[in-house]
């Protein structure tokens, strides 16, 4: 039987102006599975992945993320959830007064190995990214891929078993979305379960991974909302 | 642990660096403050203890009634030296009364001419016991003096020790008055300055929680950061009061440093240095505790 990584159970979120971000959320993602997250801007995707992330707290329902109830009153080690955890948002998130290498080495240097054994992981971590050449480049002189490569590797180094992806495409282009694509794919095969939220349904099309779409705060799981009406999406294995 | 300490030192650094303006705004107040405090202290310090050298010098002298027949004289000595907190007594004749005074008068004795011995009074130089040198204890002594019936008068410069105490008190209260709100202030000042610093490494910080970074990790470098800035302000103000200390005596003119060679101002002992400089690093340590609190929470 397949170990299920994350586990949502009747969760709302409702802002104190009384916006309904999520409602009803149930879902269940297994361990080693690839998850679209699909929706339009605002429909509660990041919404969702903050929340399986421990950045909110839903108002009410139960969240379970590797076997931890983090939705538990009193749940504090929200460190030790991320250290099993890898983020990678639209916006990159990268230092611009460090160099490629330090980005990376930077997310094992305060989770507590040296800077050496930091330094070390962080190049083969570029190696395997791909920008074994940049390492020693400052963050700026980086085109917009590379750099949401970088904040991918950063995510990596520490092996997490779980990747939360906020649009991470979204500031690229049609090239090196494949690229970043690739990484995630690559990823996926070697286990890593990936929960990655997009509001491009073209890119959903290409890959033939479970689409859980999310309209409004509404989950339509395995459905999609099409012309006013809620039809299966087909996929492909 | 020697690794984490080589992180924080490192990144107490950075973070000082980074913000070396309000770093430097932060200890320069800090060290005005501490400063203000300090030489309150040091003032009080002084007084206390002229007041305490003052103390021991103090005596009773309590006069008898003229005509008091010197039958009595003994007995009466007797009594006294039998009271509580009376360490010696001496007796005083109205001869020996006239030789202190001519004595005092040096070469101006001559006005005593003609003056005859017999007015002064005779009285009893009682010296006190050392717990009894202060206004509180030594009235105690002298209610006893005042319910024997053979002493006209009983003078021990009351209004000078009294006086003198109550400047001593308004000085400690104010010192503690101003301190506290100067305290209050630097706490105030290090949590916003460390807000500063906080608030430009918030990618930093945003990266260290989405990386999972201990609390520690991410919150020690700025306690140190706070520690650090309270050092350097006590540091700085106890350099800058002992040389305003020193020069004190450089620019006083001589008639007075006679004057203050008697009354010795001494600089603050090496014990109330170390509680000043502890006391600006716990100040620093909770501004910057007041400050992670505010926006350092977990996110």
């Amino acid at each position: 039987m397949d170990e299920t990584m994350i586990e949502m159970d009747h969760v709302f979120k409702t802002y104190p102006s009384q916006i309904s971000a999520l409602s009803d959320i149930n879902l269940e993602v297994l361990s080693g599975e690839f998850v679209f997250l699909a929706g339009p801007s605002g429909s509660g995707k990041s919404t969702l992945l903050r929340v399986l992330s421990c950045a909110e707290r839903p108002t009410s329902g139960e969240v379970v993320v590797h076997g931890i109830h983090i939705t538990q009153p009193g749940f504090k080690k929200i460190y030790q959830l991320r250290r099993d955890m890898g983020i990678v948002s639209q916006d990159f998130k990268l230092l611009r007064d460090r160099t490629v290498n330090e980005n990376v080495a930077f997310a094992l240097e305060v989770t507590g190995s040296t800077r050496k054994e930091a330094k070390n992981k962080a190049s083969e971590m570029l190696r395997r990214t791909g920008l074994e050449e940049r390492e020693e480049d400052p963050i700026l002189a980086l085109s917009a891929g590379e750099q949401q490569r970088v904040a991918i590797a950063r995510a990596l180094v520490h092996s997490p078993s779980l990747i939360l992806a906020d649009e991470p495409t979204g500031n690229l282009d049609a090239r090196m979305t494949l690229d970043v694509m690739g990484i995630f794919t690559d990823l996926h095969q070697k286990g890593t379960t990936i929960v990655f939220a997009t509001q491009f349904t073209g890119l959903v099309k290409r890959y033939s991974y479970r689409v859980i779409q999310i309209l409004n705060g509404h989950l339509l799981d395995g459905k999609k909302v099409d012309n006013g009406k809620v039809r299966e999406v087909k996929t492909e294995e | 642990m020697t690794f984490f300490l080589q992180y924080v030192m490192r990144r107490t650094f950075q973070n000082m660096m980074g913000n070396l303006f309000p770093n430097l705004i932060t200890i320069g107040i800090i060290v005005i403050s501490m400063l203000i405090f300090s030489t309150f202290t040091l003032l009080a310090f002084n007084l206390t203890n002229f007041l305490k050298t003052w103390e021991d010098k103090i005596e009773v002298i309590a006069y008898l009634k003229r005509g008091t027949p010197s039958s009595e004289v003994e007995p009466l000595l007797k009594k006294t030296r039998v009271l509580e907190g009376v360490e010696l007594v001496r007796y005083i004749s109205p001869y020996d009364a006239m030789t202190f005074m001519e004595t005092k008068l040096g070469r101006q004795k001559n006005l005593l001419e003609g003056i005859q011995p017999a007015v002064l009074p005779p009285s009893f130089e009682i010296q006190l016991k050392k717990e009894y040198r202060n206004s509180t204890k030594i009235k105690e002594v002298v209610t006893q003096l005042r319910r024997m019936t053979q002493f006209e008068d009983i003078q021990y410069g009351q209004e000078w020790v009294e006086t003198f105490s109550i400047l001593v008190h308004i000085l400690r209260l104010t010192q503690w008055i101003l301190g506290g709100l100067l305290l209050i202030a630097i706490v105030f000042i290090t949590s916003n300055t460390l807000q500063l610093t906080i608030s430009s490494r918030r990618e930093e910080i945003e990266v260290m929680h989405w990386v999972g970074a201990s609390p520690g990790f991410v919150r020690v470098p700025f306690y140190v950061e706070g520690l650090i800035q309270g050092l350097f302000g006590g540091g700085l103000a106890i350099l800058f009061l002992f040389l305003l200390h020193q020069g004190l005596f450089l620019y006083i003119p001589p008639s007075m440093q006679a004057w203050l060679e008697r009354i010795p101002v001494v600089f603050l002992p090496l014990e109330t240095i170390v509680w000043i400089l502890l006391g600006g690093m716990v100040l620093g340590f909770f501004g910057s505790f007041v400050a992670s609190m505010r926006v350092l929470r977990y996110k």
